[in-house]
């Protein structure tokens, strides 16, 4: 069973309680879920996410292949700026994975697959790379390196504190390689975030990663774990493979249903898998859409978990595929997927939850404002 | 304040009360003076769970047979189901949960008490688990 490299450290040192993500073992949590994720709301937390895929894509033909892969132009990206969030789609057009890529120059680029989908994703770029006879190879550096993301409004402020002040001026998306952070050499630093706050990514050796660790924490960043990582991105309305999407065709609706949004379809560029599909989708109107969840006051603290039924009236709409309690709002909330004629924003619906019928209110993404744009 | 065992399972400590009495299911039952008896989940329960955001309660007034479910506990992970220790009617629930369901996790023998129950046949409070016998179960469960 895979675990992430540092997990000892975090036990140890940090006090983190661990378990399992898919197979991964990971800190859950350190002290509570809830003052984590309040943490990185307010202040600024600090996450080990080295359960992500790493990959290196190197070649003649590597654009070629992301090309096909992703539904971004990354004709467009430029030199030492990531992609921005895209999808790789399956022929139906439902979503294997959203991906990250970075371009280091024409012919290396690196990519950061979710966790549980990465050997996945790497037999599958293999087999394509394999057909098409495409120059390009692909190294997992996932177990080599170590990453973390540092999320918060303070981000920016924690890393000029330990004399990184170069740090601010990295616009968004983009990134620096091979650079050092208060003296500790590190492989990459991007900037970025999936918490809708703004932030930084470390990649780096295990030791140079446990070094900065410290050194942020000592600085009073807190270290959160994947429980909050996953309400930080309910209330901004992020998805995660296996609850919004995933490859099934029947279990999933069209990847346009997912209203990924962040730009990550781009309608002029064609040729790529699941193009002909999702733009049957677009001719023939989706059937499903993905919406938020407000509970009302009265259920604020009933969770509907996945599978709960929506309705309206005595009419089911819809499905919840992912829920959970807000610590900000103090609601639960969930994501779901609707029937199209019912997606009018601000309308009540009711959720169905072990047999008692729960009022809610059908919202769009982001559920919450946060305090750092980026 | 009452006496109390405590059960350590690696690096995790467990409180429990010895004066009261327990369910497999990590729940306490406390009787008081009047014959009724306050339920709550215990210390072991609120710590697997963490991070409690909500309590369902039952309707007072309600009767309830031993091993029911009285209502549910919402954490940040799961919802879990908490049971009656002993058949009779609810007299009182813990209405400060609803706005507070942390004090399941701060005061979980205190504060944090769910509700109470007039019992219907006095013999299944006695027939729960002592405090040795629940720490033997939290010892016994897979950690």
């Amino acid at each position: 069973m895979p675990r992430i490299p540092l997990l000892d450290f975090h036990v140890e040192k940090l006090g983190a309680e661990t378990g399992f993500f898919g197979d991964w073992e990971v800190p859950m949590r350190y002290t509570s879920s809830l003052k984590e994720h309040l943490a990185v709301r307010n202040s600024v937390g600090v996450f080990d996410v080295s359960h992500m895929g790493r990959v290196i894509l190197e070649g003649s033909d590597v654009l070629d292949l992301i090309q096909l892969l992703y539904t971004k132009n990354m004709e467009k990206v430029v030199k030492g700026w990531m992609s921005g969030p895209t999808l790789a789609l399956n022929q139906y057009a439902r979503v294997k994975d959203d991906e990250m890529l970075y371009k280091v120059n024409d012919e290396e680029w690196l990519l950061v697959t979710n966790a549980l989908v990465r050997e996945k994703m790497i037999d599958y770029i293999n087999g394509i790379i394999a057909s098409k006879g495409l120059k390009v190879k692909l190294d997992d550096i996932t177990f080599k390196t170590s990453m973390i993301a540092v999320q918060g409004p303070r981000a920016v402020e924690l890393f000029e504190e330990i004399g990184a002040r170069w740090m601010r001026d990295l616009k968004t998306l983009e990134f620096r390689m091979n650079t050092e952070i208060a003296g500790i050499k590190v492989f990459l630093v991007s900037r970025s975030g999936w918490t809708g706050e703004d932030g930084f990514e470390v990649w780096g050796d295990h030791g140079a990663i446990e070094k900065l660790i410290e050194k942020l924490v000592e600085k009073g960043a807190i270290p959160a774990g994947i429980i909050a990582r996953d309400t930080l991105r309910m209330e901004m309305g992020f998805v995660l493979g296996g609850h919004e999407y995933g490859e099934d065709p029947i279990r999933y609706p069209c990847a346009l249903s997912l209203r990924y949004g962040m730009g990550a379809i781009d309608w002029k560029k064609k040729g790529y898998i699941g193009e002909e599909m999702l733009r049957s989708c677009r001719r023939n109107g989706v059937r499903w859409i993905r919406v938020g969840v407000k509970m009302s006051k009265k259920s604020a603290r009933v969770i509907p978990r996945e599978n709960t039924l929506i309705y309206v009236e005595d009419q089911p709409i819809g499905w919840v595929t992912s829920g959970a309690f807000s610590p900000v709002l103090k609601r639960a909330i969930a994501q779901a997927y609707i029937d199209t004629r019912y997606a009018l924003f601000g309308e009540p619906v009711e959720l169905e939850i072990r047999g008692k019928r729960h009022k809610g209110k059908i919202v769009d993404f982001p559920l919450i404002k946060t305090k750092s744009s980026l | 304040m009452s006496e109390e065992l405590i059960v350590e399972v690696g690096r995790n400590k467990y409180i429990i009360k010895t004066d009261r009495k327990y369910t497999e299911t990590d729940e306490w039952a406390l009787k008081r003076d009047d014959g009724k008896i306050i339920v709550g989940i215990t210390d072991y329960a609120q710590k697997k769970l963490r991070d409690i955001v909500g309590v369902e309660l039952p309707d007072p007034g309600i009767k309830v047979k031993k091993g029911e479910s009285l209502g549910t506990i919402e954490s940040v992970k799961a919802t879990s189901d908490y049971y009656a220790p002993v058949s009779g009617k609810i007299t009182e629930v813990n209405e400060r949960l609803l706005e507070e369901p942390e004090l399941l996790n701060t005061d979980p023998y205190g504060d944090g008490w769910i509700v109470v129950i007039d019992p219907e046949k006095p013999e299944e409070y006695d027939e729960l688990l002592a405090p040795g016998e629940y720490a033997e179960k939290i010892r016994r469960e897979k950690h």
